[in-house]
């Protein structure tokens, strides 16, 4: 973001933006920027809040009456926090020990199969609107795949590109169907549930240990699963 | 969020890493206008696009168009950093990508008027120099549309 802001003005174009992270934007200085104090992936806040969206908007837009530069100013408000007491309300029940399942084919499968009635009604609630296609696979498709790799014991070497994009493609279907139902939802509520109780994490988490193995994909391996994924997994695993 | 002091450490570092100096002289475009008169683009480092253009690489300084007159409820994200959320982004297009907002203002005439063409790039993974060819390219593109400011958004 810093580094297109510099090159437009060095070309004549007036910018002003949004900075997730305050010391980056900081260290480069670039000709206008808004810290905002939000999480990563959300630089307008709030979803669905247009009131909100348009008072960080204003402040961004306000810089533009500055007469010299650069300059870096704070958002003074934080995003709402969900005010619920209770844990988030998952529609679905991820039971990875009680299946006598052995095959990640079988098991996936079935746990794509409890997710499948959710996500239609997500996709209809918001509109048909979702996020993946990114593979140009289907979620069968996707799973199917993902799991013979686990099943026969391979890896996806010559098709990294696919498999990339199959497992954001399989990521967002999962918290596609998770979120169904409208509600104030915490980010990290979701990924715990995801990263901790789904067997599509397990597999992912498997497939990135093992590329990261070979030589040359251990990049790679950490574009698959988030570094936070991990420690969700631990604390997890440690209250059991 | 994102304040540092609330991250675990080894976060906190990653994106400490990304602390860079300055690419050169400080830049600065006076405005001559009001921002009532200023016809304002939208530029995204999200990854976005519709599922017909080609998807991003894993490092990838190109960008994509995404026309003021397409609905951007279409558009999705081949972004290649898996460390942010993007359960927002499902839920309002407007939280990364905020024509909506920008269109209600045009309506009220607080801004003079939208690009006909936005655009996104994908931010990871490249040095921030390495965007200076695109950038350039970007910015003919946006002279040629009469664009006068640039509304930019991270991920």
């Amino acid at each position: 973001m810093c580094a297109i802001s510099y090159y437009l003005e060095r070309d004549n174009i007036m910018t002003t933006g949004i900075s997730l992270v305050r010391e980056n934007a900081a260290s480069m200085a670039p000709p206008r920027s808004l810290w905002v104090p939000f999480p990563l992936g959300r630089p307008l806040g709030v979803a669905n809040d247009p009131d909100f969206q348009h008072r960080v908007i204003a402040a961004a837009l306000k810089l533009f009456n500055s007469t010299d530069g650069p300059v870096l100013e704070d958002f003074p408000e934080d995003a709402p926090v969900q005010q619920t007491e209770s844990p988030l309300a998952c529609p679905v029940t991820f039971i990875k020990s009680a299946t006598t399942a052995t095959s990640w084919q079988e098991r996936l499968g079935r746990e794509l199969s409890t997710l499948k009635p959710w996500h239609d009604l997500g996709k209809r609630r918001r509109n048909g609107r979702t996020l993946t296609g990114v593979s140009n696979s289907s979620i069968d498709e996707i799973i199917q795949r993902l799991a013979a790799y686990l099943d026969t014991v391979t890896l996806p070497t010559d098709e990294l590109v696919w498999f990339k994009h199959a497992t954001e493609d399989a990521k967002n279907y999962y918290l596609e169907a998770i979120t169904a139902q409208p509600d104030d939802q915490d980010p990290d509520n979701l990924h715990t549930i995801f990263w901790t109780q789904t067997l599509l994490a397990d597999a992912l988490v498997m497939l990135s240990e093992q590329l990261s193995s070979v030589q040359g994909l251990k990049q790679f391996a950490r574009i698959l699963v988030p570094r936070r994924a991990m420690d969700m997994r631990a604390s997890f695993s440690s209250a059991d | 969020m994102v304040r540092l002091a609330d991250l675990p450490d080894y976060e906190r570092e990653h994106l400490l890493a990304k602390n860079m100096p300055p690419l050169g002289p400080a830049t600065w475009v006076a405005s001559e206008k009001p921002l009532a008169e200023l016809r304002i683009a939208l530029v995204t480092t999200a990854g976005l696009h519709f599922r017909d253009d080609p998807t991003f690489e894993f490092t990838d300084a190109t960008f994509r168009p995404i026309s003021n007159n397409e609905n951007a409820n279409d558009l999705i994200m081949s972004h290649s950093s898996v460390n942010f959320d993007r359960t927002g982004f499902a839920e309002d297009v407007n939280l990364v990508y905020p024509i909506d907002r920008f269109k209600e203002l045009e309506a009220r005439g607080t801004i003079g008027g939208l690009a006909n063409v936005h655009y996104s790039f994908m931010g990871a993974g490249l040095m921030p120099a390495e965007y200076q060819h695109s950038a350039s390219q970007l910015a003919g593109m946006l002279k040629k549309d009469r664009v006068d400011a640039v509304f930019l958004t991270p991920v």
